[in-house]
């Protein structure tokens, strides 16, 4: 195998990608997509945290309290968020519907100390975004009421949980996990996906647009063409995920560990590609290895995400700076796939070239 | 009587070509491949995911706090009994317990590992309150959820001190302006005993705490036995991820099958395989829909195959139809401008990442949000739990998708000919000689009006996604980015009325032609445009961002004014500095527009 003729190969199909553009669509999608993250991170968590909405600590929401309950009305009125008024059930729920109130609570008349529960109604607006914000802050005070009711029934609890303070408390939702543990893994992966359909549209299209005998008339072999294409795919993938890692920095995620990962993401993605080959050199045709790779894809992405130690989490436990002691073994394990998957492509190829 | 026949044995054709090519050295390892996809399936059920091991280190000093930890795979747990005293940033760790009191490292990730140690610590808890005799001294607080409707529905969405309920607390306990209602009290026990309540909670806490368990939940309706009370850390609901399920269920294997359409349309142009086809004396339309038949009958059958499986009512098979046609007609489109598989790689992979995200994060706010009406997967989403929908509800959620799905397959129908089909040119030198193709040149005028009038749901379609992607930015960020990008939008669907024309009739622009194709295409958007808004979307309008996208509800000739100097400027750079200005064009009409709009909009603004 002649390495110059190979990357000859390698340069056409890449020079390829840039005349058609088609790779500017794949940067347009990273970018959309990591717009769209951003989206997430932002609606999601003010949804969940109203802080994210930053000037809204002067706000006083009205609750309206129906029947006698004083603790409940307390525990509103302790709180800088809410206002509890006494009213009537009708003229409350009529103030709801005008948003003259933001929530309206039914209270029993259940006494703290009865054998009862305490059993409340809580009226909110349906179908609305602010309400379910609301809703998130009135749970605090439910649970203070919880706390104080337990309280004074605790004489009649047979096991407590050990108790547990905390020095500081977290008061905001964090989206740790959602960015370290499942965006940054999946991010990084995106580039493998397109780059494995790439290569076995690169491979299927010589057989089916029937061009692969005009490039045999050159003096590169069958071996060099195949392993020109895969290169060019390898190429894209610290290229992408390079990319992906500055948009994220951007987006002010500090990400731990940058050779690590790219290694990782390198030899795990080379092994997708492989595979990929495989089967379009076994089918020459688009469709069918698309089809059958796709599934494969699924089964394998399904496995390896059953095993600890995968190539996800390591990804993201090296982003998030925590020890990762399998990530020398893992990555000689697809080291050695890769070497595998060659030995199979270059049978394949043999198997071409005899037929 | 002769066309369906023509169609049918096209269908038939394309059935069998399907099976030939697919059945000799595919059939075998496909079935290995599903029969593995299920044990795989099952097999990680199982073992669950394995993405988030042992991204937090706790140090414990005793080892009754195992017990509050359970099985979170997410802690790698130390002994630091020896290390008192140290703080958790010097002994290496996120999170250290020291006689009962939790201490964290500064940061992100402290925060992060205490937050989910807490949310163990609750689950703990409630394992053991769970257990007790008296559930009522163990869980002596019960709620349960009511709700009224508000008319002022969409106003909640503008963030900020401009929410739709009042942040001001009243001194005095506000009055209702409406005469008010009589309304029966709820009643003042829980209708159910002390056992059924603890079931309830039981089923509810596993139904909160196993991921897995709510994903594969939501389709078996066992909450039948739920009692609407719930205790306080049960109240507001997870994070909404489940919908992404939907998306996963019903349309990525709709999407899927879309594929072999598009290759089949790629596969007649490679090699130009398909030219004895476009010869026979059959219509393009035909061809065409003879060719889509068996796969649109497919993937309905095979969204009905789904929704029997996860037992959901076929009721819920009403809003994927126009999924289906409109992964149809893209596929169709796409498989019509690629010039290689690799482009066609590229082009599906960028519109399926649009389309599902068009269909996935609207869903997300079902039951919150009047936006997730956008999409047609929130309807899916009301069947299964029982709500159903209306059909003003259907007809908002699908009509983008009907009315984009039938003008793509007219526009592919046009140009399904040989010129277009075998000819190698690149996309947008393609996309202009489609639009050409749209012009009548003996009835230009009329086919400018056409076109002002057809780029409306698109247009739409593009808006209603700025709305989705922007609407949870801060306030007047959020406003800008839409109205900017909802201009630019509308100046290039005009625009590209310009470019047909040259395109279709070389020469024929002047600037006289140029003023009565600019007043045609102005008129055909503006009908559209207000035909449109009347059927769907009365209720976006109403919002702030409403008006930001649709402002020109009230005198038509200020729109129709707007929309002729639009194009007017578009085409006249494309008329004096030729095809290569259009880009300038579109950007200086749309500062145009967006002066307009703001001055409209400056009541809102300030």
């Amino acid at each position: 195998m002649n390495l110059h003729r190979t990357w000859v190969i390698t340069k056409k199909e890449l020079s390829g990608l840039a005349n058609e553009k088609t790779i500017l669509l794949a940067i347009l999608l990273q970018l959309f997509i990591a717009l769209f993250s951003s989206f997430l991170m932002v609606g999601l968590s003010a949804m969940y945290d109203p802080a994210t909405y930053g000037s809204v600590t002067g706000i006083r929401y009205g609750v309206g309290v129906v029947g006698n309950d004083t603790v409940l009305s307390h525990l509103l009125d302790e709180n800088p968020s809410f206002k509890a008024y006494q009213m009537d059930l009708p003229k409350a729920l009529g103030a709801l519907k005008e948003r003259k109130l933001a929530a309206v609570i039914w209270t029993p008349g259940t006494l703290p100390e009865d054998k009862d529960p305490v059993s409340l109604t809580l009226y909110t607006i349906k179908n609305d975004i602010q309400s379910a914000v609301i809703e998130v802050k009135l749970k605090e005070i439910f649970l203070k009421y919880e706390n104080l009711l337990r309280d004074v029934r605790s004489d009649r609890i047979t096991r407590h949980p050990v108790t547990l303070t905390a020095s500081r408390p977290v008061s905001t939702n964090t989206f740790y996990e959602f960015i370290y543990a499942l965006l940054i893994p999946l991010l990084l992966f995106m580039p493998a996906i397109i780059s494995a359909g790439l290569v076995i549209d690169l491979i299927t299209e010589e057989y089916q647009q029937q061009t692969l005998d005009t490039l045999r008339t050159t003096p590169a072999s069958l071996h060099e063409i195949v392993w020109g294409k895969i290169a060019s795919c390898v190429i894209l993938i610290p290229v992408e995920s390079g990319l992906w890692l500055v948009l994220l920095s951007l987006n002010g995620i500090r990400i731990g560990s940058l050779p690590e990962i790219l290694l990782q993401v390198i030899f795990a993605s080379s092994a997708l590609i492989l595979v990929a080959a495989v089967f379009a050199l076994w089918y020459r045709d688009r469709t069918k290895a698309q089809f059958i790779f796709s599934t494969a894809a699924v089964i394998l992405l399904l496995l390896i995400l059953a095993f600890p130690g995968n190539p996800l989490n390591i990804i993201a436990l090296l982003a998030s700076g925590s020890p990762a002691p399998f990530h020398w073994p893992v990555l000689l394990i697809f080291i050695s796939f890769c070497v595998i998957l060659s030995v199979m492509i270059r049978g394949a190829v043999r198997r071409t070239e005899d037929g | 009587m002769q066309v369906l026949h023509q169609m049918l044995t096209l269908s038939y054709w394309e059935i069998r070509r399907f099976f030939t090519t697919m059945s000799r050295d595919l059939l075998p390892l496909s079935v290995i491949l599903v029969i593995l996809l299920l044990l795989v399936s099952g097999f990680a059920a199982q073992r669950g995911m394995h993405l988030q091991d042992g991204l937090y280190q706790i140090g414990i000093d005793s080892p009754a706090y195992f017990d509050v930890i359970g099985a979170d795979t997410r802690f790698s747990v130390y002994d630091t009994s020896k290390l008192s005293g140290v703080t958790p940033r010097n002994a290496g760790l996120d999170l250290k317990i020291e006689i009962g009191n939790i201490q964290r490292s500064p940061g992100e990730k402290g925060k992060a590992a205490q937050k989910s140690f807490e949310r163990d610590y609750q689950a703990y808890t409630d394992r053991i309150y769970q257990q007790q005799d008296d559930i009522f001294a163990a869980y002596p607080l019960w709620i349960q959820n009511d709700y009224v409707t508000s008319e002022l529905n969409f106003l909640a969405t503008q963030s900020g001190e401009q929410l739709g309920i009042s942040g001001k607390a009243f001194s005095e306990a506000p009055e209702p302006d409406l005469p008010i209602e009589e309304v029966s009290p709820p009643v003042s026990s829980i209708p159910a005993d002390s056992e059924e309540l603890r079931m309830s909670l039981a089923e509810q806490m596993t139904k909160d705490q196993e991921q897995l368990n709510r994903y594969t939940g939501i389709f078996s309706k066992k909450g039948t036995t739920e009692i609407p009370y719930k205790v306080p850390s049960l109240l507001s609901p997870p994070l909404p991820f489940d919908t992404i399920i939907f998306i996963f269920v019903f349309i990525f294997p709709l999407y899927f099958s879309s594929q072999f359409f598009m290759m089949s349309i790629m596969n007649e142009r490679t090699l130009r395989q398909g030219e004895a086809l476009i010869a026979a004396p059959i219509r393009p339309s035909v061809l065409v829909l003879g060719k889509m038949l068996p796969y649109a009958m497919g993937m309905i059958l095979l969204a009905s195959a789904i929704l029997l499986v996860v037992h959901v009512e076929i009721i819920a098979i009403l809003p994927l139809i126009p999924i289906i046609f409109f992964f149809l007609s893209s596929a169709l489109f796409i498989g019509m401008i690629s010039r290689s598989y690799k482009e066609l790689s590229f082009i599906s992979i960028f519109f399926s990442t649009i389309a599902t995200s068009y269909l996935f994060f609207p869903s997300l706010f079902a039951n919150v949000h009047v936006v997730s009406l956008l999409s047609p997967v929130t309807l899916v989403v009301y069947v299964i739990q029982g709500t159903g929908y209306t059909l003003t509800d259907y007809l908002y959620a699908t009509s983008l998708f009907y009315l984009t799905s039938v003008i793509l397959f007219a526009i592919c129908i046009r140009n399904f000919r040989e010129e277009q089909l075998f000819s190698e040119t690149s996309m947008i030198e393609k996309i202009t000689s489609y639009l050409g193709g749209l012009i009548m040149p003996r009835h230009w005028w009329f086919s400018l009006f056409i076109i002002g009038l057809i780029c409306i749901p698109f247009v739409l379609m593009a808006q209603m996604m700025y709305l989705v992607l922007l609407f949870n930015l801060p306030m007047p960020v959020s406003l800008i980015l839409i109205m900017v990008l909802a201009a630019m939008t509308e100046e290039l669907a005009k625009g590209s009325g310009i470019i047909a024309l040259i395109t279709a009739m070389p020469g024929f622009l002047n600037p006289r032609i140029l003023v009565i194709s600019s007043a045609l295409l102005a008129l055909g958007f503006l009908v559209g445009e207000k035909l449109l808004l009347f059927v769907t979307i009365s209720q976006i309008s109403d919002s702030v961002f409403g008006a930001a996208l649709f402002l020109n509800i009230g005198m038509l000739w200020m729109p129709f004014l707007l929309h002729l100097v639009g194009v007017g400027i578009t085409g006249g750079s494309v008329l004096f500095k030729g095809p290569k200005a259009f880009p300038i064009g579109v950007a200086l009409a749309t500062g145009i527009h967006v002066l307009y709009n703001l001055y409209l909009l400056r009541g809102w603004i300030w």
